[in-house]
């Protein structure tokens, strides 16, 4: 009994890591060249831009918020480091003025969503229009090109161990975004406001300047993301990235983050973004057609949703069951959670209703 | 006409799990009269409407109509055999029309399912102008105030063609203006030959109205029988007559200094001149019916909502409420009344939601303790005597009375001086409720100041040091704990006018 | 309740652009019939000096790179016609934007309307609508094949391939690995651009392997992403054969400090990003679709119907080859048009 329960435990809390690892497994065995140092290497660099646009993601969907400008504004923030570096030929005013762009494209964002209640949705698709327009009018429609040193960003590695810079950035914005969510006060906060906003308000969370702080934060990764791609593509493409907003979505959802706010993980969207890229890759290794991958990803991503959604319910019976089972006193009030209302017929002398 | 008998329920039983809300109840209505019910919440009345009404099955027993058996299946059912429902929270569409709401749901449509505006528009004139209502039938709701609302209900059950009405606390949203327009409404409907069932709690009105009264106590009928053959004081003592089960923890505390003082606080509407204080060691209890305005004062004394004026004292201190965060670090903590909306993070652990608000205190130089935080939460847990699998469990996996216990400890941890308990008890059961009780004087008796707002009348007068009573938005009485009785809170709480009580 | 909001928002999104989609129930409305449209030219024919006709330009997207390149050709083209004056709109990328630009043009009486399609089969109501009401219409990249009375400028697609894949015929080695990258499906210039590779080309090279064969929807990313994949299972790859120069430079950019770098690779479009690639020896070809020439020859077209000297008209640009010994002449030609520095 014991030892079912802990299986249990185990396959719900590591099961996209199960799943990463299985597919994993599949696709060494499918192909050779899968498992080399230089394919997983080749992952990870593809991966690099649509994970930290997910982790920015990771965090605004764990508060309950949402961010479909992801692919404008980082086309926008990609342009002006590709021109402001063309300009100054300085990388660092190059990739600060890519991380600024994308931030004041957030704080209006956060200005909407937070201080004036839009809807994030709403409010986020009003900014994937307007940073579209302000990239294309920034740079006329043209591409900015003749880049040089600007491609080191996306291209280059490091001196001494020879990884490939746009792998180091995954990492470490990985690892930021691990710290904020599991050590920090934002963190805690982002999680309740998904969860309950109204609670977390009533326990003394400062809403708004949380929700300020997600966006802001989700701004830089967009403008890093921003610079990695345009220095990857080795082009100031203002119409580029369309859609990617999408990719970091699906990356997160399938990630384990839940659409309803207040759950989800740094690990788990990796782990999402690598169960895509491991299944594109290995689809592209063993030549399946544009058409089936297509649905192949569809398909992975109405799995993750309907998993999670079954899992949710099932996760509620079975820990309820094995309370009740434990704890015998409490029974009668269990039915409070299973119906979904407060049920207030416990014998008692009221007045009111 | 008044002695035929229109609507009898016989013998009708209804079990929730773990609660008997209906036994063997009998009663009948009488053509062309009003018949009023009264008794606590939780007493059954809500739920015996809701079975006239269709919207539950009972276990056991028959409803007739004219003294034909039925079966309601349904509330289209009910409206079917001529029964409506006036709800005490109205449900309705701001957006839509006075002539879309009255026909909302059975708008006649021409067999190719157009809508018949024509006749809409017609019958609508036809039934405004017969109420005497002065708006125009393409009028939005929004635009009217909640009693035209509630008339309007009154006279969509009309235009139903209903002869019997249900009526659930219909004037407790409107003026005083207003109830009389709605009595003469229900003398008319009762002119017409129809009967109206009438649940309310205000004592003083009931008796001017009801022709037959039915007091109903723990899911059973306590009395019934005509209005004139009662008054006012035995239906209270019918209300609350039953003796209080089992004993409150409560210890003595030794009483200190004053914590909180409270002067004419104010919000225009919803609350006003509101004076009262808290010493160290004291449960204060907040008395009322519902739209007293209680949990009102309170959020705003904690922060949360805003008030127009008034002066708090925190410690002999003038204290500016600002926002919750203030507040706690004014070592003012309050529990919300409503737990799933203002306390818990359902999807998170127990753990994360009882440090949610002392977050400083597990997150030191950047990073987070994760071990101080665990043995603090195990700490508090087994003080509150929370049981939880693990503190990584969800909270929405735990019983009401543990979640609450948990939403206490995320206030202890504060450590706060003053607790304001907003309904602490609510959707708990009794076992949990005595725990919760125990728990309130252990911290009375650490020298903590507690509000306790309840609408639960024994645990107040069980609990409490002293009790304020609110009715409209005032403070109508305060009551030392020697002079407390139900009756006495009651008299107060409905504002009812009566020298005899000393 | 988040969940159903976003339903409800994406529903109602698609009902819109469904609606917005639908071809209009227009044809019947205009009270001119087709055949008197050039009756009703000819009071308005002769060229007073001083009369000035507009012209509306309706841009597919000024998103797009090439699109945008044409709109400011055409635009500088104009500045030669005294007595014309072009306005140009942007279709937004979206077949109801360049539709509704259509619409809105003929109640606007523009003299001429030059259409570059979205959806060349989206627009051809509303570009039939346009002739019906008697204005002069021309279609250009692509053209809308079969509206009698309506004119064309465009490049053969088959050809701007073509005459790569004739000259790769020579340069591909035997037995070589090919990998195709593909424009979205469904896009007429995307298919008869492979048709033609696969006429002039691979049916006459049996010996050509195609290793890889992706779809990378025109993007310098996705092809890049592909060719990186591709590169890992394969050991050689002697060519990148790409149906634009946007795909073939993301393909050479996952190439660039590998072992494959000095493979071979084919564009089509002659963009300022691919000019430059050949000048710097990485990309081997490509035809060049010349925004320029385009232009002029819209201009022409629209000044010869409009002074009545022909009724409709169909011309095609060339379509110059792009290599290493005349890449200069073309950088010329971009810097000209401001893309290169």
């Amino acid at each position: 009994m014991e030892a079912k329960a802990i299986m249990q435990t185990v396959l719900k809390r590591y099961n996209i890591y199960l799943v990463l690892l299985l597919l994993f497994i599949v696709a060494t065995i499918l192909n050779p060249n899968f498992l080399t140092a230089a394919n997983m290497t080749n992952v990870a660099r593809q991966l690099a831009v649509t994970t930290i646009l997910a982790f920015g993601a990771t965090i605004l969907i764990i508060g309950g918020m949402l961010d479909l400008s992801a692919g404008s504004v980082l086309a926008l923030s990609g342009v002006v480091a590709a021109q402001v570096f063309v300009d100054t030929q300085s990388l660092f005013l190059s990739m600060f003025s890519g991380i600024l762009v994308g931030m004041a494209c957030n704080f209006v964002n956060a200005v909407m969503v937070a201080s004036f209640r839009a809807p994030p949705f709403i409010a986020t698709l009003a900014m994937m229009t307007m940073a579209r327009g302000a990239a294309l009018l920034y740079t006329n429609g043209q591409n900015v090109l003749q880049l040089g040193r600007f491609s080191e960003f996306g291209q280059g590695s490091d001196p001494f161990f020879g990884i490939p810079y746009p792998i180091i950035y995954l990492f470490v914005l990985f690892l930021l975004t691990w710290y904020l969510l599991r050590h920090t006060r934002f963190g805690r906060s982002i999680y309740a406001i998904g969860g309950n906003e109204e609670a977390a308000r009533a326990s003394g969370i400062n809403v708004v300047q949380s929700k300020y702080m997600a966006y802001l934060i989700n701004g830089a990764f967009v403008g890093i993301a921003g610079v990695l791609f345009m220095s990857r593509i080795n082009v100031g493409q203002p119409n580029g990235a369309i859609g990617y907003e999408f990719h970091a979505l699906t990356a997160a959802i399938i990630g384990g983050t839940s659409f309803s706010g207040g759950i989800g993980t740094a690990a788990g969207t990796l782990a999402g973004a690598f169960i895509v890229g491991f299944l594109n890759n290995i689809m592209n290794l063993t030549g399946v057609s544009s058409f089936i991958q297509q649905i192949v990803r569809g398909a992975i991503i109405a799995l993750a949703v309907i998993y999670d959604i079954w899992m949710k319910n099932r996760k509620t019976k079975s820990v309820l069951g094995s309370i009740e089972n434990k704890d015998g006193s409490d029974k009668g009030t269990n039915r409070t959670i299973e119906n979904g209302t407060t049920t207030d017929t416990d014998s008692g002398t009221k007045i009111d209703t | 006409m008044g002695q035929e008998i229109k609507l009898r329920v016989s013998n009708i039983e209804k079990s929730f799990p773990g609660v008997k809300a209906l036994q063997n109840v009998d009663f009948i209505v009488k053509k062309g009269t009003v018949h009023v019910l009264c008794g606590e919440n939780g007493a059954g009345k809500s739920t015996l409407m809701k079975i006239i009404n269709g919207i539950y099955q009972p276990d056991k027993g028959q409803i007739y109509i004219d003294e034909k058996p039925v079966k309601i299946s349904n509330p289209i059912q009910a409206r079917n055999l001529g029964i409506s429902m006036i709800f005490q929270e109205m449900n309705f569409v701001s957006e839509m029309s006075v002539e879309e709401n009255i026909f909302l749901g059975r708008l006649p449509v021409n067999k190719f399912g157009k809508v018949d505006w024509k006749y809409v528009r017609e019958h609508t004139l036809q039934l405004l102008k017969d109420e005497n209502l002065p708006y125009p039938p393409d009028l939005q709701l929004k635009m009217l105030t909640i009693s035209d609302i509630q008339m309007l209900e009154i006279i969509k059950a009309i235009s139903y063609k209903s002869d019997i009405i249900i009526m659930d606390e219909p004037t407790s949203a409107i003026t005083q203006k207003e109830v009389e327009k709605l009595f003469e409404k229900i003398e008319a409907l009762k002119a017409q030959g129809a009967c109206v069932i009438y649940i309310s709690h205000k004592l003083d009105e009931i008796f001017r109205i009801a022709d037959d009264i039915t007091v109903f106590r723990d899911g059973m009928v306590v009395s019934t029988g005509p209005a004139s053959e009662t008054d006012i004081n035995t239906v209270i003592a019918q209300m609350v007559g039953r003796k209080l089960s089992g004993d409150f923890p409560k210890e003595e505390a030794e009483i200190g200094e004053k914590l909180l003082e409270v002067d004419d606080f104010t919000q225009p509407g919803v609350f006003s001149d509101i004076s009262f204080d808290l010493r160290r060691g004291e449960i204060i209890g907040f008395a009322g019916l519902m739209g007293a305005g209680r949990t009102e004062v309170m959020r705003a004394i904690f922060g949360l909502d805003s008030f127009e004026r008034g002066k708090v004292k925190c410690r002999g201190q003038r204290i500016t409420i600002k926002n919750v965060r203030e507040s706690i670090n004014n070592g003012l903590v309050m529990l919300s009344e409503d737990r799933r909306r203002y306390g818990i993070i359902p999807v998170r652990s127990v753990k994360e939601n009882a440090t949610l608000s002392s977050l400083k205190k597990i997150i030191r130089g950047g990073f987070l303790n994760a071990k101080r935080e665990a043995e603090l939460v195990g700490e508090l847990f087994s003080k509150m005597r929370v049981k939880t699998p693990t503190i990584e469990t969800a909270i929405q996996a735990l019983s009401g009375g543990n979640q609450q216990k948990v939403i206490l400890s995320k206030w202890m941890m504060c450590e706060p001086d003053i607790l304001i308990l907003d309904e602490p008890t609510r959707g708990i059961d009794v076992g949990a409720k005595y725990e919760i009780y125990k728990l309130m004087s252990e911290m009375a008796k650490g020298g903590k100041g507690i509000i306790m707002v309840s609408s639960e009348l024994p645990e107040l007068i069980g609990m409490c040091d002293r009790i304020y009573v609110m009715h409209k938005g005032r403070i109508s009485g305060e009551i030392a704990r020697k002079d407390f009785s139900q009756e006495r809170i009651m008299y107060y709480a409905t504002g009812t006018e009566n020298n005899a009580i000393s | 309740m988040k969940m159903k909001l976003i339903l409800a928002v994406v529903l109602v999104v698609a009902l819109l652009a469904g609606c917005a989609t639908t071809p209009a129930p227009a044809p019947a409305a205009p009270a001119t019939p087709a055949q008197d449209a050039p009756a009703q030219d000819a009071p308005e024919a002769p060229p007073t000096d001083g009369e000035v006709f507009r012209v509306a330009y309706i841009a597919r997207a000024q998103a797009d790179a090439f699109a945008a390149w044409l709109a400011n050709a055409v635009l500088e083209e104009a500045a030669n016609y005294p007595n014309i004056e072009v306005t140009v709109f942007d279709g937004q990328a979206s077949d109801s934007v360049v539709n509704t630009h259509i619409e809105n043009a003929i109640v606007n009486q523009f003299d001429v309307i030059i259409v570059q399609p979205h959806n060349g089969e989206a627009q051809r109501p509303f570009v039939e609508q346009a002739v019906a009401a008697g204005i002069h219409t021309i279609t250009t990249n692509a053209r809308i094949d079969g509206i009698p009375g309506s004119s064309s400028v465009d490049a053969d697609p088959f050809e701007q391939a073509a005459v790569n894949a004739r000259v790769a015929i020579d340069q591909i080695p035997e037995g070589a690995n090919v990998v195709v990258l593909n424009g979205p499906p469904g896009n007429f210039h995307a298919d008869e651009r492979r048709r033609a590779w696969q006429a002039e080309f691979f049916d006459a090279r049996p010996d050509v392997t195609i290793v890889g064969e992706q779809i990378a929807n025109w993007n310098i990313d996705e092809a890049m992403s592909f060719m990186e994949d591709w590169m890992i299972a394969n050991d050689r790859i002697d060519a990148i054969i790409s149906m634009n120069d946007n795909m073939a430079l993301g393909a050479l950019e996952a190439v660039r400090g590998t072992a494959f770098e000095g493979l071979l690779a084919y564009g089509v479009d002659g963009t300022a990003e691919a000019v430059l690639s050949i000048q710097a020896g990485e990309m081997t070809q490509t035809t060049l679709q010349s925004a320029y020439d385009l232009a002029e020859l819209l201009l022409q077209t629209s000044y010869r119907l409009l002074m009545g000297l022909d009724t409709e008209i169909h011309v095609d640009v060339g379509n110059p080859i792009v290599t290493i010994d005349n890449v200069e002449d073309f950088i010329e030609l971009h810097r000209r048009a401001g893309a290169i520095s």
